[in-house]
């Protein structure tokens, strides 16, 4: 009889500990998805290429072929006084030796992202490998005072 | 063979090689001062300022950017994935409207601008690549940025591609000409080629 009550209870505190662990293995992978965290390197590849102006991209910014998203920046960082940025493209999207990376704002003001124009070429860019074409952020506001300028 | 030690060890190679190379180079920047110069001289050369000699000058001109400038590699990098779709005839017909069309919007900007000076800033040479960022001033002093990217072929490099205050040259007609062959073809593409260089 005791024994009988033993093992209620234990079976009890075995399945709170249990619930109390699928919560805990929730909220990790929530929190990784929300975060669009990466364990492991996740399953992209690398690429990187270098912008005289990132023009404020940060990690996590979208990359863009025909505005279908196909990666994030992964890592953006100052080297020999131009911005190099990493980015971490899906496995299945190969990126051909010429095509062009540029800087866009969607809208006017709003948010920036990586566009790639593809190339022609038949090489393909390898994991690790370099985007070669780039180009950086227009700086709307130095544009405009060119032109206020010369017309003076 | 472990692929992460080959492909760090390429690349450290490249990292020491691409940083010696600008140190006893400086080929394309060379090559590109010499056009430049030449179409300054062409320019500021006063027998050619004369509304008479304006053909002359403008082909004088053209004569001289031709030998700088790889059409046909700009062609095929505009039309990018579109190249290889076009057959030998194609591409021939094609390169020369492109071309024309290029100088006809540039020889205006080049003869309508009174240079002053063209100041080199920098050169990055990497493997067969490079680039070369200048400055261009006008009459007023005013400072126009523009890179060239330059490719070898043999001991010569020649521009492919252009970009003027962040803005490239080649980008800005592969987007357009993507936007027309996929809107309707290639043959409407030719069409509107044709027609603006029938304009002139």
């Amino acid at each position: 009889m005791i024994r009988g009550e033993k093992m209620k209870k234990f079976n009890i505190e075995l399945a709170v500990g249990l619930f109390v662990l699928a919560g805990i293995l929730c909220l990790g992978y929530l929190s990784i998805k929300l975060g669009r965290m990466e364990i492991l390197g996740g399953k992209g590849y690398e690429v990187y290429a270098l912008f005289s102006n990132s023009g404020g991209v940060k990690e996590g910014s979208n990359i863009v072929i025909a505005g279908v998203e196909v990666g994030q920046v992964k890592r953006v960082y100052l080297e020999n006084y131009q911005a190099r940025i990493v980015f971490s493209l899906n496995p299945d999207v190969k990126i051909q030796e010429d095509a062009i990376a540029s800087i866009k704002t969607k809208g006017l003001v709003g948010e920036k992202f990586v566009e790639i124009t593809p190339g022609g070429s038949d090489k393909f860019i390898s994991p690790g490998g370099k985007i070669r074409e780039t180009q950086p952020s227009v700086d709307l506001e130095e544009l405009i005072s060119k032109l206020v300028f010369e017309k003076i | 063979m472990n692929w992460t030690f080959f492909i760090q060890a390429m690349f450290c190679l490249s990292l020491i090689f691409g940083m010696v190379v600008p140190g006893f180079s400086g080929e394309p920047q060379d090559q590109l001062r010499e056009t430049t110069d030449k179409v300054l001289s062409i320019l500021a050369d006063p027998d050619l300022k004369s509304p008479s000699k304006a053909k002359e000058r403008r082909e004088r001109i053209q004569k001289i950017v031709d030998e700088r400038f790889d059409w046909e590699e700009m062609a095929r990098r505009s039309l990018a994935r579109h190249w290889s779709q076009r057959t030998p005839e194609e591409k021939r017909e094609f390169v020369p409207l492109f071309k024309s069309l290029l100088e006809r919007v540039y020889t205006d900007k080049v003869e309508g601008y009174s240079w002053n000076k063209i100041s080199f800033e920098s050169e990055t040479i990497d493997g067969d690549y490079a680039v070369i960022r200048v400055n261009i001033f006008t009459a007023k002093d005013q400072a126009i940025h523009v890179d060239y990217r330059l490719l070898k072929k043999g001991k010569l490099w020649f521009v492919y591609d252009f970009s003027v205050e962040g803005v490239g040259l080649v980008n800005n007609y592969r987007t357009q000409f993507n936007e027309i062959i996929a809107k309707s073809s290639f043959q409407e593409l030719i069409k509107r080629l044709k027609a603006k260089s029938a304009q002139n």
